[in-house]
């Protein structure tokens, strides 16, 4: 009458939990064996800080072309100016390998270009039925990403960093655009429903992370330091495996990553975790010159 | 009322995206089928079958399509497999005997205007039996169906079903087709895909 | 053109289909024909899906039938209108009156899951008020159920079906829904703009997709062919959230078993007749739920007189099939000089509550309310509308018709009164099963009509201040509401406030017939709020030992 049912293999008929705690496991363990490592890890070479914020700016002028660039095409470049951030941060990202002093008008441009870009976003917004709407703000231009290429013109600038109080002014600008990068993540985190719960990471290392370079820069104790560079570390290895998770978010769209053409524009951003682990790199040069590292 | 038909998408077919992941099995299946296998008639009679050609003719005039969607034959294939939509008003017979009613009438029709039936009526002429239908100006025995219930909600509803269900009607104005598993990213007004129409060419409007 | 013939019934073997998969199974629990279960739901939509879910979470032993097929959605949706006419009732109801109705796509599933499968996913509440419209408003009757408690269940399934909607909605009491709106598209724009140069408020429609993935369900693709069925499981249908947990809890479903006859014995139901796999059977069940709709439902119950009660069960009141209403949905469509490529998205993905919350207005010259939807109907839905409405053909009809991706719509959602001559009866001939087909009568009141004009005039007046030229107005309805409603009082009601029939204790109504009012805004949420309230009260008269005791 009523066939027999093995309970033990039974397959839940049902969706599974709106929160994906599996994944999130699986990557909370991912970042606590890679956090750990880059925790661990002995400095073995140590780099030149100045080399470090030439890997930053490069890292960052990566991210930020890779983005624009996918976002400006999910765009369609219907502005013509919506060329110029891929361009800028490719000049800039180049600018890194070669002779700095020859570079520094290229990154000053993609400072300008970035913060043009700012204004730009906001009219994408402003121009819409609605205004300064949650719908707007979640779909519209992203209203922070620009500012994204004008760290990277700041962080080659900042090729020219030497003393202690550049360490400490460095520390504090990486802090800053960290937050705001925080405000970005919330806000595009916070429209994906939180669905996963590895969501709330970037919205809660990277703070604790920028109030310790905060406080560096504006106390430079020694105590402190090593768990500032510690949450820098771990911060860096959460850009990694966010872009792990962006890799998956994607291939959970409605035909994964065959149908790319329109899941990695409709799905999380790969691109953008990363900029993360390039402000973690520039933090940790900016702790190097506070600690007086040749 | 006549006159030619200005295309805004002349070179857009949703079918050149058959290999893409615009269609899945499921939908290629049904389109083949409805590409591939027009069936014959079935339903209607060899005598009234003219009728209903001319008739299709006079609703969706098909002259510059190189293909032309086989109409009569689809509705012929509803009727045939009883196919029904759900809904019979009250004042009106089963569709098979509507259809059958509504067609002999309207070679009657044509012929209290001096035709021999519908089908030998020119195209404008056919146009103005149906404008008479519709405002109820009958000068054939109807049998008491409410004509212009008869002539909307059953020949036309059933013409434009088919015609836009079909890929020319789909491709015709434009429309994107098929559409999984890819949807469409960009829902802003004149943005589309690449997987989209292009800007349609308009006529004055 | 594929003939539209049902699959073989798949929930059988003590397996059903797993929906989020081309063509798994999952375990299913069955019971015999001689097995008499706590509860035989027949339906499975938002009522009877809804209940079927919670009562077997609760530990009763529940067996849900259903008229339609048990489909994958993911191997068996094809982006085909005229295919995927599947999904509806197809079987003709006699339609008659000064308003006729239509049925089939235009309100009617046929499907494990009702017509969630098909419907186009807008989740908008009640007005609270309108629980109580005849003692606050003055019109129409009140419900027996107090708005506070509705609330609580709206909730509740907002939860279940992960409604995407706006973070602050404009109207009536606060509301959080679980995942963020969509971006509202081209179409959606076009109401926005309208709203804000006439200065009222609009919103993103709450809908039953999903904005990010849940589970299972990817994110909406924004295809547009809700209506057809959502082929990527991202609409969050019946048929994807309740019905798992009603298998998970040990419910059987029975698809394509038709339910022709409830059995009475004593005064009390006994089981049901139904037809399954070319053989008519009969199920024994402590309790019978009528969960058909505001159509099956009644004719169900008339189909199932008996000596003792020949004007059909639980119709000593004569209100079984009475109070039928539909709602209002005339629309206005423009020409736009942008291109609107209303197909992208699902349809409906912004609206305007704005005279469901106003009552004291010198042009408000209409009791009740109405709220509306931009537009994206595919193109056969579109050009249904205009010849039905407009009677063109020829190439004029090439022509408008090619203006299709420059179109944009707007269309209500009008509250009709109740009117006890708007009713399902039965008709005198019968369909494939020998069972009497429902005639339907249905006439719009005067009150309607004011409406109708007034919402056809405002709705212009929107679309043309959003640019929109050359404007069309068609009319139509949607939805069905009421026809076994529930009250307070066993003279003018079918059924108690928890849908328990008056006349006959074991025998309930759980869907959108226990309506008393129909509210100015789609019906699925109300249906399934209350199905889920039910259940719970179903739940707590079984525990306190007052499930076999009839009404005082």
């Amino acid at each position: 009458m009523v066939p027999a049912q093995e309970k033990s293999v039974r397959h839940p008929a049902r969706n599974t939990s709106s929160r994906d705690w599996r994944s999130a496991a699986l990557g909370i363990g991912a970042l606590a064996a890679l956090g750990g490592a880059a925790l661990l890890m002995r400095r073995r070479t140590r780099l030149d800080p100045r080399r470090k914020i030439r890997q930053s700016a490069a890292a960052m002028g990566g991210s930020i072309l890779a983005d624009s660039a996918m976002e400006h095409l999910r765009g369609g470049f219907h502005n013509p100016a919506m060329y110029a951030a891929p361009a800028l941060a490719t000049l800039s990202m180049l600018g890194t390998t070669g002779n700095a002093r020859a570079a520094r008008p290229v990154h000053a441009a993609a400072v300008a270009v970035g913060a043009a870009g700012l204004g730009f976003h906001a009219y994408n917004i402003l121009k819409r039925p609605g205004g300064v709407s949650w719908n707007n703000l979640f779909y519209a231009a992203p209203i922070g990403a620009p500012g994204g290429l004008a760290v990277t013109g700041i962080l080659g600038l900042a090729d020219a960093a030497r003393t202690r109080d550049h360490g400490r002014l460095l520390a504090g600008f990486i802090a800053l655009a960290t937050l705001a990068e925080v405000a970005e993540v919330a806000l595009l985190h916070f429209r994906g429903a939180w669905h996963n719960p590895a969501m709330v990471l970037p919205v809660t290392v990277p703070p604790a992370t920028a109030a310790l370079l905060l406080g560096q820069a504006l106390h430079p104790r020694t105590t402190t330091r090593p768990l500032a560079r510690s949450a820098l570390r771990l911060m860096g290895a959460m850009g990694v495996i966010g872009t792990g998770f962006h890799i998956y978010g994607v291939s959970r769209n409605m035909g994964g990553w065959g149908n790319w053409r329109q899941t990695a524009f409709a799905g999380p951003p790969v691109p953008a975790p990363s900029s993360f682990t390039a402000l973690a790199l520039a933090g940790d040069a900016a702790l190097d010159l506070i600690g007086g590292t040749p | 009322m006549s006159g030619t038909f200005h295309r805004p998408y002349p070179a857009w077919n949703v079918l050149d995206k058959w290999d893409s992941p615009s269609f899945n099995d499921t939908t290629r299946e049904v389109l083949r089928q409805r590409l591939e296998e027009v069936p014959g008639r079935r339903f209607f009679t060899a005598d009234e079958w003219p009728t209903l050609v001319a008739l299709c003719d006079a609703v969706l005039p098909q002259d510059d399509n190189p293909d032309p969607v086989p109409l009569a034959n689809w509705i012929d294939a509803a009727l045939f497999e009883g196919r029904g939509n759900g809904t019979r008003h009250a004042d009106m017979p089963a569709p098979p005997d509507a259809w059958r009613l509504g067609l002999a009438a309207l070679d009657a029709e044509a012929g209290a205007r001096g035709a021999a039936d519908f089908a030998s009526l020119d195209r404008e002429e056919r146009g103005a039996v149906l404008r008479d239908v519709d405002a109820g100006r009958l000068r054939a025995d109807w049998q008491g169906m409410p004509v212009r219930r008869f002539f909307r909600n059953l020949v036309l509803a059933e013409i434009v079903a088919i015609y836009y269900s079909h890929p020319t009607g789909q491709s015709e104005i434009g429309f994107g087709g098929p559409a999984s598993p890819r949807g469409y990213v960009r829902l802003q007004p004149n943005r589309a895909d690449s997987w989209e129409a292009p800007p349609g060419k308009w006529e004055r409007t | 053109m594929m003939a539209l013939q049902d699959p073989d019934p798949r929930a059988i073997d003590g397996h059903a289909p797993d929906v989020f998969s081309r063509d798994g199974t999952v375990p299913m629990r069955q019971f015999s024909d001689r097995e008499e279960v706590d509860f035989a739901i027949v339906g499975t939509g938002c009522g009877g899906g809804v209940l079927a879910a919670k009562l077997a979470e609760a530990g009763f032993s529940v067996v849900a039938f259903d008229a339609g097929a048990f489909w994958w959605p993911l191997s068996d949706f094809a982006s085909d209108e005229r295919a995927q006419d599947k999904l509806y009732w197809l079987d003709p109801r006699i339609s008659e009156g000064d308003d006729p109705l239509e049925f089939g796509q235009n309100n009617s599933g046929r499907s494990v899951g009702g017509s969630s499968v098909h419907f186009q996913m807008v989740a908008l509440r009640f007005r609270p008020e309108w629980f109580r419209s005849r003692s606050l408003l003055g019109y129409a009757v009140d419900w027996p159920v107090d708005w506070r408690e509705m609330w609580h269940y709206y909730d509740e399934v907002e939860r279940a079906c992960a409604i995407s909607g706006p973070v602050t909605y404009p109207w009536g009491p606060k509301r959080h829904y679980p995942y963020r709106a969509h971006e509202v598209n081209a179409a959606g724009q076009v109401l926005a703009r309208g709203a804000e140069a006439l200065g009222v408020p609009w919103a993103p429609t709450p809908l039953a997709t999903v904005s990010a993935p849940r589970g299972k369900s990817p994110p909406c693709v924004y295809r547009g062919m809700c209506k057809i069925g959502c082929s990527t499981n991202a609409k969050q249908s019946v048929l994807v959230t309740y019905i798992p947990r009603a298998l998970d809890a040990g419910a059987e479903i029975r698809d394509l078993a038709m339910v022709g006859r409830i059995e009475t014995d004593k005064g009390r139901a006994t089981g049901v007749e139904y037809h399954r796999a070319g053989q008519w059977r009969f199920q024994r069940a402590r309790n019978v739920v009528c969960a058909g709709y505001s159509i099956e439902t009644p004719r169900l119950l008339l189909n199932s007189a008996n000596a003792r009660q020949p004007g059909g069960l639980a119709n000593s009141s004569g209100t079984v099939g009475r109070y039928l209403m539909a709602h209002l949905n005339d629309a206005v469509w423009g020409v736009m000089d942008d291109e609107i490529r209303w197909y992208k998205g699902p349809p409906s993905m912004a609206c305007c509550e704005h005279w469901n919350y106003i009552d004291d207005h010198p042009d408000k010259d209409f009791d009740g309310g109405y709220s509306f939807m931009s537009q994206g109907p595919l193109p056969t839905d579109f050009a249904r509308m205009l010849v039905t409405n407009e009677g063109v053909f020829g190439t004029e009809l090439r022509r408008q018709m090619a203006l299709y991706n420059r179109m944009a719509g707007l269309k209500m959602v009008g509250e009709t009164i109740p009117q006890a001559d708007n009713r399902v009866t039965l008709a005198d001939e019968i369909d494939d099963f020998g069972l009497r087909r429902a005639r339907v009568t249905y006439s719009y009141c005067d009150n309607d009509r004011r409406m109708q004009r007034h919402a056809r005039d405002f709705m212009a007046r929107m679309l043309g201040a959003a640019g929109g030229r050359d404007l069309l107005e068609t009319g139509s309805t949607a939805h069905l509401m009421g026809g076994c409603r529930m009250g307070n009082d066993p003279e003018t009601s079918v059924t108690d406030s928890d849908g328990r029939t008056w006349d006959i204790p074991n025998l309930w109504v759980c869907d959108g017939s226990l309506m008393p009012t129909a509210g100015g805004v789609n019906p699925s949420m109300t249906i399934m709020a209350n199905a889920a309230r039910i259940a719970d009260r179903i739940t707590t008269l079984a525990a306190h030992g007052e499930l076999d005791r009839a009404h005082g």
